[in-house]
């Protein structure tokens, strides 16, 4: 019993003043996932990469528009998100009060204008992830920008013009 | 197969030569998974033969078995018996059959071995494949109002996101009493659990206040995991949905499910990553065995004890904060290594949390022990019979409470656990609560002892590798000690990058079966704190009922009523009730 006593009286206080105090998490800790729609160039790797289906990319019925959304009702926390962004748009925060009144509000969503291909006018891919590719290209040089002007042609219509150059480069031997 | 005579023996072949040798002409193929892991294929009529010999004549113990549909690929159902192999030539032996689609029927292994008792009862559940002799031919995971004709896990029966219309409307799962007084009253307790706030119906056998039987119904949170990884998730995102099995211990899962992926496809995962694991496998039982701890003090009426441990429990989810990023789902492992590396402040942190734990659970340990109550509820309490272990294999705390020192970081070193030195499985002999709570404190000071020998031990290096190839139709298991016991996992990808089949087993799933040996000759009064003492990890809330044999009456008990009677023991909720 004594023991008992002491061990309470070492104790102390236990209790913390959170709510009415804030509560710091630590460096490194797995909170809410912020979203920067300015560094996102809509690449669709997160989406593909969350397990839990939170991050979700969709076309509007016009295939003017590509959705980002992000549910954090779906959210793991896990940042596997984080870790496959090539451009650090989206981090996790130690954000961790995220009760909400009503459940829309635990989404948050962003649109990305949809580039049409130069020659043939299909929807191919969003504008911002094109712009990025012109100046990743450009940045780079050499036999790499060579072809530069191809990134506003869509995906059919680059092969289109790969099997043409290929038809028309000399045979080599004789293949029926 | 070939030119073994002049070479060493392989790990296992031991018990492979063994098999050959007692039943000439049974082994029908014989493949290594893994160093340690060899699967043999034997006839579906020799199965019970087999299985016994290795089980009870080789040292084996039977975490679970695996049934698989393997119809797209080999034209019929399969069965594993996993078999731990634990005394010479450690490893494990794996039993496969195969079973004709069109009779869907196989000898139940059950009369000769119980420990398979629920894997056989499932596999009927999942598959419909039936096992003729098994005692118990009762459901078991699905809900009583499932169709009969509905075997999810069949590869042409259902899409994960439908659920079939409710078959019925009452609850019809009829409840077996074993013992031989002729009256006794049915005590209820359950769906929820008076402990753990956890879902499982128990039907206690009483006679006055004497348990003399007891049965149970479990799996009221089944929530068809296994169904969703192989149909919804890619092989690689299943870590994270291993995650959350558990609330308490769902690291161990998914360290287990990446091992089994690991095992099967030839990872060599790097020796950085293996310490990180054991770590945090480590951390992850320092919080759970103070739960426990917390929760033996509540049952014995003490709960200054209970809020001093939760208080110190505080500090190991810190702990997991601080390496991981969360206080549970850590989240960390992928297919091929960890996410997260432990820097030297972290490291220097850990081990300054690891100094306070052991002087703070010291003290706090002490304090419990001397307790009166603490003696008087726990010793001779929830007997758990060694005999009646070695049947069930039961696994964790439990069986080494009875004096069988059963821990796979020590039978079969993985990860970290490699490189441990000057610690052994610990084991009590009281066969009672009592022994399972010492063993509990001890293996929390021996944690804190591993996580500093690996912290030191840890050499630099990658911490994940991408170099592997991945070929489809492959399977092995991945086995972790969790905080309850074995977590035992058996993966077979496919060739679309998901799960073909996924059996993830649970530690307690082992326990749950020797439970109602446990229960007898116990009071009403100690039912709580047996089940607390196994540490059983449902997924959420209990009644329980009891049902008094001689008047043929039924009353069932609130949570509060009988947790309240557990700290108590005064004031008995059944009196006045015609008892």
């Amino acid at each position: 019993m004594l023991k008992l006593f002491r061990e309470i009286g070492r104790a102390g206080d236990a209790t913390i003043g959170y709510p009415f105090a804030p509560y710091e998490m630590p460096e490194g800790f797995r909170g809410k996932p912020e979203h920067n729609e300015k560094l996102c160039i809509a690449c669709g790797a997160c989406a593909i990469a969350c397990p839990a289906n939170a991050i979700t990319m969709e076309l509007d019925a016009d295939q003017s528009h590509l959705t980002w959304d992000i549910s954090y009702g779906r959210c793991i926390f896990c940042g596997r998100c984080q870790e496959v962004c090539p451009l650090f748009a989206i981090e996790l925060t130690r954000e961790f009060e995220l009760a909400v009144k009503c459940k829309d509000d635990l989404r948050e969503s962003c649109s990305y204008e949809v580039a049409r291909c130069a020659r043939c006018g299909k929807p191919y891919a969003v504008a911002k992830e094109v712009d990025y590719a012109r100046r990743v290209l450009a940045r780079v040089g050499g036999a790499a920008a060579a072809d530069i002007e191809k990134v506003d042609l869509c995906l059919d219509c680059r092969r289109t013009d790969d099997a043409r150059a290929f038809q028309k480069q000399p045979r080599e031997g004789g293949c029926a | 197969m070939t030119a073994k005579k002049n070479t060493a023996l392989r790990r296992c072949e031991s018990h492979v030569q063994a098999v050959r040798d007692t039943f000439p002409g049974s082994v029908l193929d014989a493949a290594w998974q893994a160093e340690d892991q060899v699967t043999i294929t034997v006839p579906t009529d020799m199965l019970p033969d087999v299985v016994e010999f290795l089980y009870y004549g080789r040292g084996g113990w039977l975490p679970n078995m695996v049934a698989n549909d393997e119809r797209p690929l080999k034209g019929c159902y399969a069965l594993y018996y996993l078999l731990s192999m634990e005394e010479d030539d450690p490893g494990f032996v794996t039993v496969r059959v195969e079973i004709d689609p069109h009779s869907m029927e196989y000898p139940s292994v059950t009369p000769r071995v119980p420990a398979c008792v629920w894997s056989e009862r499932e596999a009927f559940d999942m598959f419909g494949l039936r096992a003729v002799g098994l005692p118990d031919e009762r459901r078991l995971v699905l809900p009583d109002d499932w169709p009969a004709n509905l075997y999810p896990l069949r590869k042409d029966s259902m899409d994960y996101r439908k659920r079939p219309a409710p078959a019925c409307d009452v609850e019809n799962y009829s409840f077996l009493y074993e013992g031989n007084a002729e009256e006794t009253t049915q005590v209820p307790m359950g769906p929820l659990h008076i402990t753990s706030d956890e879902p499982g119906h128990f039907r206690l056998f009483v006679e006055g206040e004497e348990i003399i039987d007891a049965d149970y119904r479990l799996f009221y949170v089944h929530r068809g995991m296994e169904k969703v990884a192989e149909s919804r998730l890619d092989y690689d995102a299943v870590t994270f949905l291993a995650d959350r099995i558990c609330g308490i211990c769902g690291n161990a899962h998914s360290v287990a499910y990446a091992e089994a992926v690991e095992h099967a496809q030839g990872i060599e995962v790097p020796v950085r990553a293996q310490y990180i694991r054991a770590i945090l496998l480590e951390v992850e039982r320092l919080h759970s065995h103070l739960l426990n701890l917390g929760l033996v003090c509540h049952y014995c009426g003490f709960d200054t004890g209970f809020q001093h441990f939760f208080r110190v429990r505080e500090k190991t989810m810190d702990l997991a904060v601080l390496l991981t990023g969360a206080r549970k789902t850590y989240g960390l492992n992928l297919i091929g290594g960890v996410r997260r590396d432990i820097l030297d402040e972290q490291k220097m942190a850990t081990v300054k949390y690891v100094r306070e734990l052991r002087n703070e659970v010291e003290a706090l340990v002490d304090m419990l022990v001397s307790t009166a109550n603490f003696e008087s509820r726990t010793a001779g309490v929830g007997r758990l019979d060694p005999s009646v272990a070695r049947d069930y294999s039961p696994v964790g705390p439990c069986v080494r409470g009875s004096g069988i020192a059963r821990d796979v970081r020590f039978d079969h070193p993985f990860d970290g656990y490699k490189y441990l030195t000057g610690l052994t499985a610990r084991s009590h002999d009281g066969c009672d609560v009592q022994s399972r709570t010492l063993v509990r404190v001890e293996e929390f000071m021996d944690s804190l002892t591993m996580i500093e020998q690996m912290l030191d031990g840890a050499p630099g290096g990658p911490i994940r590798t991408e170099d592997w190839q991945y070929t489809p139709h492959k399977y092995a298991l991945g086995y972790t000690e969790a905080p309850r016991g074995e977590d035992m996992h058996w993966a077979m990808v496919g060739d679309n990058q998901k799960c073909y089949r996924w059996r993830a087993k649970a530690a307690t799933y082992s326990n749950w079966p020797i439970l109602r040996y446990m229960f007898r000759g116990n009071t009403v009064a100690d039912a709580a704190i047996i089940v607390g003492s196994m540490d059983p990890c449902y997924s959420c809330t209990d009644r329980v009922t009891v049902v008094d044999v001689k008047k043929k009456t039924e009353t069932v008990l609130t949570k509060d009523q009988l947790e309240g009677y557990c700290r108590r023991r005064t004031h008995s909720p059944l009196s006045g009730k015609g008892w």
